[in-house]
């Protein structure tokens, strides 16, 4: 397992610094541009006003949008969720199914590894490497912090991000299970990174618009404290959110335990279902 | 105490949805032999192997694989085989060095010494990326790879294939060495030379079943045989078409006649005997065409 965790890592290290670093300079800027705004909340204010509240719904609570965690929330960390899901379903999907669409996976599973350490390598290699995306967006915004006037300690930023990872954490999980149940990884990210938007748009509109609270209650952003979680985490709620992505990943486990491996030309492309057990 | 075989399986069955690739796949390979496993594309060749090292799942039937059930005990089956899959397939970033290295940690147990020794009998230069390799040279990889821990059971599905003459003859020889040192060898081709040429027994599958399990010599005897006969003088032999299993391939009236037969050969001969033969001749019939013989004539007796 040791053997495949580290090489799975090494794969992924290239994307691990592109996002993260590219998420680092972002936050720091984004940080950093706090202090700027700071002397000019009334005419910000002014200037929001104009916008339709359906538009300013999806940057967060205008009347704590100069607030530190509504600031966060608004400027970065709440499309953050949604960008950097979309490197969780990317990384998610194609964890195990991109080397067997590729035709490596026969091969691999051919030596001696159990699938379930095969697995448990992966998905472990996984959740380093978004550990590491979110690690280095912070220090990204950590950095930008003594110029800034947000008032806050390195641990109340931290906690935004333990939100983000959890949310990102349900992304992959939904995205490895998808992978594991339908016929190609194009198809898997593509329904996850619906499913995705959709709880993204749902959650937003449903500030301006109280009929969709119900359905925003099923979207993973309702519980996505984005910046606001530097007033406090909600454990529940991330408990919650890493809750389903570890039941999306041992659902995706039991699929990969009873799975036939597909090769091209074999006949089983357009036929994911599941061999009969043991 | 004897050993049990290398591989059984008894009644397999394999199906992707309504493809039903295997149909009661019976077959037993010996341990320490050499069987090779020919069939047309899509017989179910590549479907059976894939069933020996639990990478698909069989809808029915037993498989054993050195005494183990595949399906129960992956691990202690696989870390006893060697295999080549059918399309080779590595990470295209890797050096062939490091594409080694890490087929071999997640092995384990394999000396590296000996994978440069394969290698360099091969002729594989370890320091380009697979990216930049040749087909034959993949193939090569491919070859080391699966002998590089001394396995018990080599699984092989094409093993030669897109190797150039010379190294398929080291390919060969390797498995033929790995055969002298205890190791059984099944596997896939289409290339019936070499089958002939190393194989003790062959296995035909045709369309999800074994159609034929037999020893490479009496394979290729036991069918058609084509006879070329020249008389002194030119002669009606149209009496030698009436033997049982002749079939004329030229006019039976003249100085020459070729005919092929199926079956043995004495009541031919004798009937032969009744005209002034100058010179007869009969060719051996190579493995393949006792293959295309076998496979033309299973195909007019089912239509």
């Amino acid at each position: 397992m040791g053997t495949i965790f580290r090489h799975t890592l090494s794969r992924m290290w290239a994307q691990v610094l592109g996002w993260g670093l590219s998420f680092a300079a972002l936050g720091w800027f984004s940080v950093w541009g706090y202090g700027a705004l700071a002397g000019q909340t009334a005419q910000m204010a002014e200037l929001l006003k104009a916008y339709p509240p359906e538009v300013l719904a999806f940057f967060g609570s205008v009347e704590q949008m100069f607030t530190p965690g509504g600031y966060l929330d608004s400027v970065f960390l709440s499309y953050s969720g949604l960008l950097l899901g979309v490197l969780a379903i990317l990384l998610g999907s194609g964890l195990l199914v991109s080397d067997e669409e590729a035709g490596r996976l026969d091969l691999i599973q051919a030596y001696p590894v159990s699938r379930t350490a095969l697995f448990a390598g992966r998905v472990a290699a996984l959740v380093v490497a978004l550990v590491a995306v979110v690690a280095l967006t912070w220090a990204g915004c950590a950095l930008g912090l003594p110029g800034s006037r947000l008032g806050i300690g390195l641990g109340a930023l931290a906690l935004p991000f333990v939100s983000l990872l959890a949310l990102l954490a349900l992304a992959a999980g939904l995205a490895l299970v998808l992978s594991m149940a339908l016929p190609s990884r194009s198809l898997a990210a593509t329904v996850a990174a619906i499913v995705l938007v959709a709880g993204y748009t749902v959650r937003s509109l449903a500030r301006v618009n109280d009929g969709l609270a119900a359905v925003a209650r099923l979207s993973p952003f309702n519980y996505f404290q984005s910046g606001y979680a530097v007033d406090g985490l909600n454990w529940a709620w991330c408990g919650g959110l890493l809750a389903v992505g570890a039941v999306f990943t041992v659902l995706a486990w039991w699929a990969y335990q009873r799975r036939d491996l597909r090769v091209a030309g074999e006949g089983s492309w357009r036929l994911p279902g599941m061999a009969r057990g043991r | 105490m004897n050993q049990p075989a290398a591989i059984v399986t008894q009644q397999l069955t394999k199906s992707y949805g309504p493809v039903r690739a295997l149909k009661g796949v019976d077959l037993e390979v010996r341990r320490g032999e050499i069987m090779g496993f020919l069939g047309p594309n899509g017989a179910g060749k590549t479907t059976t192997i894939r069933c020996l090292l639990d990478l698909i799942r069989p809808d029915g039937g037993t498989v054993r694989v050195l005494g183990l059930d595949p399906q129960a005990q992956p691990e202690a089956v696989r870390a006893c085989c060697g295999y080549l899959p059918g399309e080779l397939h590595l990470e295209a970033g890797l050096t062939v060095e490091s594409a080694l290295r890490y087929l071999g940690r997640l092995r384990g147990g394999v000396e590296w010494p000996h994978v440069l020794q394969l290698a360099k009998r091969l002729d594989l230069d370890l320091k380009p990326q697979i990216k930049n390799l040749s087909k034959g040279n993949k193939q090569k990889v491919g070859v080391v790879q699966a002998l590089m821990h001394r396995p018990e059971l080599l699984l092989l599905d094409e093993p030669t294939s897109g190797l150039d003459p010379l190294m398929r003859r080291e390919v060969l020889r390797l498995i033929g060495e790995a055969r002298d040192d205890g190791a059984t060898v099944f596997f896939s081709s289409h290339v019936m030379s070499e089958v002939q040429e190393i194989a003790e027994r062959v296995a035909i599958i045709r369309a999800g079943t074994v159609v034929e399990v037999a020893a490479t010599t009496d394979l290729a005897g036991r069918t058609l045989r084509r006879v070329a006969i020249r008389f002194r003088e030119a002669v009606d032999a149209s009496a030698l078409g009436r033997v049982a299993g002749v079939t004329l391939l030229s006019s039976p009236v003249g100085a020459a006649l070729q005919l092929q037969i199926e079956g043995e050969m004495d009541e031919l001969i004798k009937a032969i005997a009744a005209f002034p033969v100058r010179d007869l001749e009969v060719e051996r019939p190579s493995l393949e065409d006792a293959f295309v013989a076998y496979y033309g004539a299973r195909e007019s007796e089912g239509g």
